[in-house]
């Protein structure tokens, strides 16, 4: 029992060092309950030192990712479960890395979708084409100026069974999409129309949505966003 | 001059020959777009081209202020002499409404420059895919037995496996489309002429056993002649016939004749061909003629359409040393900052940076930038939007190609941190030795500053030339401190 509440002590003695730094590495910080979030060791340590009176800054956190773990460390400690010395310590590292690495790639992530060119090797670019209006011209969709059947020699009427080919001419609820937005020629458009016709009613291609081999793909190649930190809700 | 040169010519031809309107060469056709952009509808027609088309010119100030820029007519002073480096591109020198189309050319005017500041040599593409040939060195384009262009027809079979110019094209990189618009353009009317060329062939190699035989009887020396050399025009359709059938059952064969025919670009055996007479060491397993072209670097990604150095550089090889007037030799050259032009994406995108104003790779491989610790990496992995101006990272630029479609690759290697420090030192932003020197808040613009500025300039500037009394070696002769602020 005595050693445990020596480890209770240490780890106390610990987690007050804790916020000290933090507040001589961060002097400002944007607001209240995000500052709150850079450093959840200051809240822990808030916690441990005053739990029983009202803390404002723990009430502010209950809603938040850490909070559970949190609550878990305080109970953990209160019982002296957790004997090895230092895990605290090592908890309140990674959840505090953590924390600040998910902001991090969050924020990031935000700024390079706005970068809506796919640079390739070999390419010249001069300082215009990082403006911000040069980059907007790679956003939006052009209608091909050429004909790609023509271009690659390709026959869709041999293709229905292709179904990437099938799948890129027909919208996300399985409609064949028009020559404006395909740039075929008529006479490739309707061939195309043709063998869409021709793969949807052999029963291989699904008449309502893209095949699924291509959906699945293209969620998988498709970043998923991390979550946006709700701090400030 | 202008007489001497229009003496022997009609007055017509002499007004043309002194025109300005011959100086600039006609435009070379764009980059070809790659497939993909018939496909992915997101391109920007202003973007900057790979590759200049256009020749870009310039003038002197003097001139500039004038509007002379050599050209026809002056061309108008408000939008051409604010620009730092005066390089224009000039689209039309006279349009129908009397106007010089002229846009800016400072775009690849600079990254020329820029490229130049780099001195790296431009080699032959690297074998990517052939085993025996992954570790070698790659061979500048400059090299005396791959850079030549005038060669006769025994020259053109000879030399297949170095030389990067080819009469005909390269099959691996045509699509369906324009195989079959060349088959019918091209090769079909050549028929007669490949006849003439495979009766020329089996000729040749009717003649060869009935020369070794008579050279085995020892014909020669009994008096008579060497059997005469077979006319092709002689040769029976039959056996013209046979000897078409025979080689239609040896591909290799026929390919090999028909790529000498028309000059093809060697092509790349599939790769595992390459892996098995890799791994056979007995020489004596007869080799098809397809592996004969095997040695080209072009046969992998096709020949460029250019000399393969582009124009870019002169250099063979990187293989020269920097000295450094305090820490002496330096093993590597001075490395270079590249921009982070757009991080690692989550997904299948990986981080592309800019040197010099080429889009390039990342080093690969287990270098600095791909430790996970590192500050380099970090920067590839996300944008920090703290940065001003944007992440940078050093890196040696190793050396260059120029690919099929006549862009420039430049290869990149991580750059040692010391080697970073000591160009950062003579940037003087960093000390190699010693504390690092704490950057100087910005001048504020307050009235005593400004007039201590200038009261130091006009008045108290020590002299620009050295006197007598210091030789220069003083510490009044750099005039340092009275200009920094």
């Amino acid at each position: 029992m005595s050693s445990s509440r020596q480890w209770l002590a240490s780890a106390l003695r610990r987690c007050q060092q804790i916020p000290q730094q933090a507040t001589t590495t961060r002097p400002f910080s944007s607001s209240a309950p995000l500052a709150a979030f850079k450093s959840p060791s200051e809240q822990l340590a808030g916690m441990f030192t005053s739990h029983k009176k009202d803390n404002a800054s723990s009430a502010a956190s209950a809603g938040r990712s850490s909070s559970v773990l949190q609550e878990l460390l305080r109970v953990g400690s209160e019982k002296g479960g957790i004997n090895a010395s230092g895990a605290v310590s090592r908890v309140l590292e990674s959840v505090r890395s953590s924390s600040a690495d998910l902001k991090l790639s969050s924020e990031s992530h935000a700024y390079v979708r706005q970068i809506y060119r796919r640079w390739t090797p070999g390419e010249v670019y001069a300082p215009r084409d990082l403006n911000p209006t040069e980059m907007r011209r790679w956003r939006r969709d052009r209608t091909p100026k050429r004909d790609i059947l023509d271009v690659l020699g390709v026959n869709p009427v041999d293709n229905y069974r292709n179904f990437s080919l099938i799948s890129e001419y027909v919208t996300p609820l399985g409609r064949i999409k028009h020559s404006k937005d395909t740039g075929l020629r008529p006479v490739n458009q309707r061939k195309m129309a043709k063998a869409i016709r021709r793969a949807i009613g052999l029963g291989i291609h699904p008449s309502v949505h893209k095949h699924p081999e291509i959906l699945l793909r293209s969620r998988l190649i498709t970043p998923i966003s991390p979550p946006v930190s709700k701090s400030n809700a | 001059m202008k007489a001497a040169a229009a003496r022997g010519l009609s007055p017509g031809g002499a007004l043309l020959r002194t025109s300005r309107l011959f100086a600039l060469p006609a435009a070379i056709p764009p980059p070809p777009g790659a497939i993909s952009e018939h496909t992915t509808y997101k391109q920007s027609d202003t973007a900057t081209q790979a590759f200049p088309t256009h020749q870009v010119i310039t003038t002197l100030s003097s001139s500039r202020q004038k509007g002379d820029w050599g050209l026809k007519r002056p061309l108008p002073l408000k939008s051409t002499t604010k620009s730092t480096n005066p390089m224009l591109r000039v689209k039309a020198i006279d349009t129908i409404e009397s106007i010089t189309d002229f846009t800016s050319g400072a775009d690849h005017g600079l990254t020329l420059r820029k490229f130049q500041e780099l001195s790296l040599p431009l080699f032959a593409p690297q074998h990517k895919n052939d085993v025996r040939k992954m570790g070698l060195q790659p061979k500048s384009v400059f090299e005396d037995d791959g850079d030549v262009t005038a060669l006769d027809s025994l020259e053109k079979i000879e030399t297949r496996d170095v030389r990067w110019k080819f009469g005909g094209p390269w099959l691996s990189g045509m699509n369906t489309a324009e195989f079959k618009r060349w088959l019918v353009h091209a090769i079909r009317p050549k028929r007669a002429e490949f006849r003439r060329f495979l009766k020329a062939k089996l000729a040749v190699e009717l003649l060869q056993p009935a020369r070794e035989r008579a050279l085995d009887n020892g014909i020669e020396e009994n008096g008579t002649e060497l059997p005469q050399a077979i006319d092709p025009d002689s040769i029976a359709d039959e056996q013209y016939n046979l000897y078409l059938r025979k080689l239609r059952s040896d591909l290799p064969e026929l390919y090999h004749m028909v790529g000498v025919f028309l000059d093809l670009a060697p092509l790349q055996p599939p790769i595992q061909w390459s892996v098995e007479t890799a791994s056979s060491t007995t020489e004596k397993e007869p080799v098809s003629h397809t592996l004969r072209h095997i040695g080209s670097p072009y046969a992998e990604s096709g020949p460029p359409p250019t000399h393969p150095s582009a124009g870019l550089s002169y250099l063979r090889t990187a293989t020269y040393m920097e000295n450094h007037p305090m820490y002496g030799p330096q093993l590597k050259h001075t490395p270079v900052q590249a921009r982070v032009l757009s991080p690692r994406r989550p997904g299948r995108y990986d981080p592309v940076v800019g040197v010099a104003g080429f889009v390039a790779k990342t080093p690969r491989g287990d270098s600095i930038s791909n430790q996970k610790k590192s500050k380099t990496h970090l920067h590839l992995e996300r944008l920090d939007p703290s940065i001003a101006g944007g992440a940078k990272i050093w890196v040696h630029p190793q050396h260059a190609e120029i690919t099929p479609i006549g862009q420039v690759r430049i290869q990149l290697a991580d750059a040692r941190n010391e080697d970073s420090m000591i160009v950062q030192e003579l940037l003087g932003e960093a000390k190699v030795f010693g504390e690092v020197k704490q950057p100087e808040p910005a001048p504020t613009w307050s009235a005593e500053n400004i007039r201590k500025r200038f009261s130091r300039q006009l008045y108290t500037s020590p002299p620009v030339m050295s006197s007598s009394d210091r030789y220069g070696m003083g510490a009044h002769s750099l005039g340092g401190k009275g200009y920094s602020t």
